[in-house]
């Protein structure tokens, strides 16, 4: 099953930036209920963000994420039958968008689609798990969890493959999980296969072009080192106010998940916009090849994308994420500092780097402050599933997946330890 | 070589080093300044008299002293100079982020707290702010108290208050008061005497301990500073950084180095319910028919706890307390216990150092576990109660002091990511059985948005088991916090310096 990640990305009018923040801020208050976009009600809808960043260079921007399953086509009708006159204050306070009183279907979607920002490289947690099926079986998971306390309680618990047969026969005794027995695979054999022949493909071309590959790569590796020898160091950042801000919204899903924002100025010239692109690129080529709920060894994030935007010139990321902020970024530091150094670093106030990917992220604290500088405010954040890891999901998938599936012995005691 | 030199044992107080376990009394004298100037003069006199780290001649007391970011400030330290410690000790442990990260909500909450509570910004309750904290230790009862005495006697011309006086008085064995050894398992710091006794997997650099060293990202470990005019008399020492890092440059000779020896200090006052305690466990193990079952319970207990009330770590031990291992600190759980099948995954002692468990590998997953380490220097309180299972309204509980460098990264991680983590190591919805904050009544009401699509079952505890984990359900709070702050630990010659000002 396809999901899409992208963002609706517009201008504010500058004389509307003080009011925007304002309904923005009121809808993040009590986000299920806020009365402009109903996201409770929005049945494809994984995450959600509307972030306003304000730059002194490039403007007031709106930045509102979605990660939904399916393609654009249903996902936008679905959000105009169930939010449209949010939408539109919403919207009436960016550039370009028709002032009207009451919301017209084709001007508004026409504008969400003229302003859709498609990520360069985006990594999916649980691939091919809709929000549906994540709640539908986080309940199964949840009556399978107390019909075993029962088991327990009662106190012959028996055998592993007893104790399957006593949750069989419960399951199916339940109406309400009659779909659980049929299960839809998480990808098609073409979606799991093609990113891999992309890869194959790739490898193969550039090496048919090594010839001429070899004397680029040379002349790419000097400017690089040359920028990276020549750039004047990182200036000490002052973010201890900024933080105090960022942390109002953090932390509060029992700590379970958080949303991290940032936008990042790419540094002058177009070696470094060029080198992003293409760090970028391969970046994408790589995370499509991930189903085991991993980007480079980070087991917890569930929708995450980078985006080049104002022509390449700045990157927006935006992530979803499991545990705490500084979790995460440890995360990044010891299990994905490579391929993280290979993006940033293209990027200012990144931690000094050689070679593209050494050092830079392994500067934890210093790397962890540029982080926290270029993060910016979410001033509205939604979860489908608030108490749900990307660990938990999966595990719910699997506890489902070979629920009715016939299993040896090990493979029996390794289900029950799902529980 | 080692970084730290035996020489800077001199200048570092004396509970980095050691918990000074044979002064078996204690008493944290909470202070306020009320005269600046006379309140610096007074830390002067008593910075000659700070305990050190240097190996202790045999000694019958001790003393060490902290500050707040509120002492430091109302000690006159200048705004510019007080802005370069870190952010947690400047906005205090009470700020509404902390309370979330920190379980301090509810009934742990800083509006009942009876001390501490400094900074917090909505809630500035002056009457419970702390400036100093005095750390005293004696061989005995009667010597504090003489010592406590001479103490008080100085404080109406040194211009300072005293606020509350928490005392751990001597306790019948190294036990806390739900019936553990405890003081086990601390990280032992590079280059000190203390790796004698360490493994080396629990050995950390000196940075992640003191200010001023290199820490486990080869960095130097963050350390407030002075500018150089400020430091006339040359008190303070240069940054070690100075010295040919990357990035060095002539202007880091412009600073010097206020926190270096020096590191934070996290205080807390647990209170225990012991009966409470000690009755769930009863209540939890009956048999079938009704019965008490003492060993059903002792066993749940150390379930709970990690380790066997003599110390047995359950990973090395799972069967029986065996007394050989009471202080083993040298093994993982990755190869022998990966599925909690031992010692449970939710367990006090997985959780607070979850060792070689989280991670792609052990050597990956113990590397960053120890970024996470901090060195705890808790003492118990009050009294032990006469029959454990009969509540008797007598406050007691845990000191719970610990000492790091970077309070984000190490005290405040521990607590945020692993005790008080619904989702611990692929756990769903339980947090730690012993210290976690659980909610006071298991039906209290959630918050449906919250719980939607996931399980929010506070007080719960799952024990694995082959072939089928048993959940304890509607654990109580058996632990609540009662107050505490973030201190810095000075060097001795950062409380010269602070004392000339």
């Amino acid at each position: 099953m396809k999901q899409t990640i992208l963002t609706f990305t517009a201008r504010v009018k500058p004389n509307h930036v003080s009011q925007l923040r304002e309904v923005l801020d009121g809808m993040g208050k009590d986000v299920e209920n806020n009365g402009l976009i109903p996201f409770p009600r929005l049945k494809l809808l994984h995450f959600s963000s509307l972030v306003l960043n304000v730059d002194p260079n490039y403007g007031a921007y709106l930045v509102f994420e979605n990660n939904f399953d399916g393609l654009l086509d249903p996902y936008l009708e679905e959000l105009y039958a169930q939010a449209s006159p949010g939408l539109h204050e919403i919207l009436s306070h960016c550039d370009g968008y028709p002032v009207s009183n009451s919301p017209d279907k084709a001007k508004l979607l026409s504008y969400l689609r003229h302003h859709v920002v498609k990520p360069n490289a985006y990594h999916i947690g649980n691939v091919g798990r809709s929000v549906v099926r994540t709640h539908d079986e986080a309940d199964l998971r949840n009556a399978i969890e107390d019909f075993l306390d029962d088991v327990v309680k009662q106190g012959s618990i028996g055998s592993a493959a007893s104790i399957r047969q006593r949750v069989q026969a419960f399951v199916q005794s339940q109406p309400g999980f009659g779909w659980a027995a049929s299960v839809q695979p998480r990808q098609t054999a073409m979606e799991h296969f093609l990113p891999r022949l992309k890869i194959a493909i790739v490898a193969i071309v550039a090496l048919l072009l090594l010839p001429l590959l070899i004397p680029l790569a040379v002349i790419w590796i000097i400017m690089l080192r040359w920028s990276e020898t020549h750039e004047p160091p990182p200036a000490e950042l002052d973010i201890d106010n900024h933080i105090r801000n960022l942390v109002t919204r953090e932390d509060r899903t029992h700590i379970v998940q958080n949303h991290f924002a940032s936008i990042t100025i790419v540094k002058p010239g177009t070696f470094r916009r060029i080198t992003l692109r293409g760090v970028l690129w391969v970046a994408n080529l790589i995370a499509r090849t991930s189903d085991k709920g991993e980007l480079s060894g980070i087991p917890s994030i569930h929708f995450a994308h980078w985006s080049l935007i104002d022509n390449g010139r700045r990157l927006l990321f935006l992530s979803n994420f499991d545990g705490s902020w500084e979790n995460y970024l440890d995360d990044f530091i010891d299990k994905a500092s490579t391929g993280l150094t290979g993006i940033w670093t293209n990027t200012i106030d990144f931690p000094k780097t050689s070679w593209l990917v050494k050092e830079g992220a392994r500067d934890g604290s210093r790397f962890k402050a540029q982080a926290r500088d270029k993060q910016t405010y979410t001033n509205v954040w939604y979860s489908a599933y608030k108490q749900l890891t990307v660990q938990t999901i999966d595990n719910n998938s699997q506890i489902r997946e070979n629920l009715f599936t016939s299993l040896d012995d090990t493979a029996m005691r390794d289900w029950l330890r799902r529980f | 070589m080692a970084e730290l030199q035996p020489e800077d044992l001199q200048d570092i107080q004396g509970i980095v080093m050691s918990g000074f376990g044979p002064l078996h009394c204690a008493s944290y004298v909470m202070l306020r300044v009320t005269n600046a100037a006379n309140a610096r003069r007074w830390l002067g006199s008593i910075a000659d008299q700070i305990t050190t780290s240097e190996p202790p001649p045999e000694e019958i007391k001790a003393l060490n002293v902290a500050l707040t970011s509120r002492g430091l400030k109302n000690l006159g330290l200048d705004a510019d100079t007080l802005a370069t410690f870190s952010r947690p000790f400047l906005e205090g442990m009470t700020t509404p982020h902390r309370q979330r990260i920190l379980g301090d909500a509810d009934e742990n909450g800083p509006k009942e707290w009876v001390w501490g509570g400094n900074n917090a910004e909505d809630l500035p309750d002056e009457a419970k702010a702390v400036d100093i904290v005095l750390l005293m230790f004696a061989e005995n009862e009667d010597l504090l108290n003489v010592l406590l005495a001479e103490r008080r006697a100085e404080f109406a011309q040194s211009g300072i208050e005293e606020l509350r006086t928490l005392s751990a008085g001597r306790q019948d064995d190294s036990h806390e008061h739900f019936g553990f050894a405890d003081g086990m398992g601390q990280p032992a710091i590079e280059g000190t005497f203390q790796v004698q006794k360490a493994a080396p997997r629990n050995v950390l650099k000196a940075g992640e301990l003191l200010m001023g060293y290199t820490n486990d990202y080869d960095k130097p470990a963050d350390s407030p500073r002075v500018r150089a005019a400020r430091d006339p008399n040359g008190l303070l020492l240069l940054p070690r950084a100075a010295a040919g890092a990357d990035g060095a440059t002539s202007s880091q000779t412009a600073f010097h180095d206020l926190g270096r020896n020096g590191t934070y200090l996290v205080f807390r006052q647990l209170a225990q319910d012991v009966a409470t305690f000690r009755c769930f466990v009863d209540e939890a193990t009956r048999t079938h028919d009704g019965q008490l079952d003492s060993a059903a319970r002792d066993s749940l207990a150390a379930k709970m706890v990690g380790r066997w009330q003599n110390g047995a770590p359950l990973v090395l031990s799972p069967d029986i307390d065996d007394a050989a291992l009471s202080d083993a600190d040298d093994f993982g759980y990755r190869d022998s216990d990966a599925h909690g099948f031992k010692c449970p995954i939710g367990s006090h002692i997985r959780r607070s150092n979850p060792r070689d468990t989280l991670g792609p590998d052990g050597g990956t997953a113990l590397k960053t576990a120890n970024r996470h380490r901090i060195l705890r220097r808790g003492r118990s309180y009050g009294h032990r109660p006469n029959d454990p299972r009969v509540p008797d309204k007598i406050d007691r509980g845990l000191l719970f002091l610990c000492l790091n460098s970077d309070i984000e990264r190490q005290f405040e991680f521990v607590q945020q990511t692993w005790i008080n983590n619904p989702v611990f190591g692929g756990l769903n919805g339980e947090v730690d059985p012993l210290i976690g904050n659980i909610k006071k009544t298991e039906t209290s009401p959630v918050d449906p948005a919250q719980t939607a699509g996931g399980t929010q079952s506070d007080g719960l505890f799952t024990i694995q088991v082959e072939p089928l984990r048993t959940r304890i359900h509607a654990l109580k709070r058996f632990v609540t916090m009662k107050g505490g702050a973030y201190f810095f630990l000075p060097s001795i010659r950062a409380l010269r310096y602070l004392a000339s000002l």
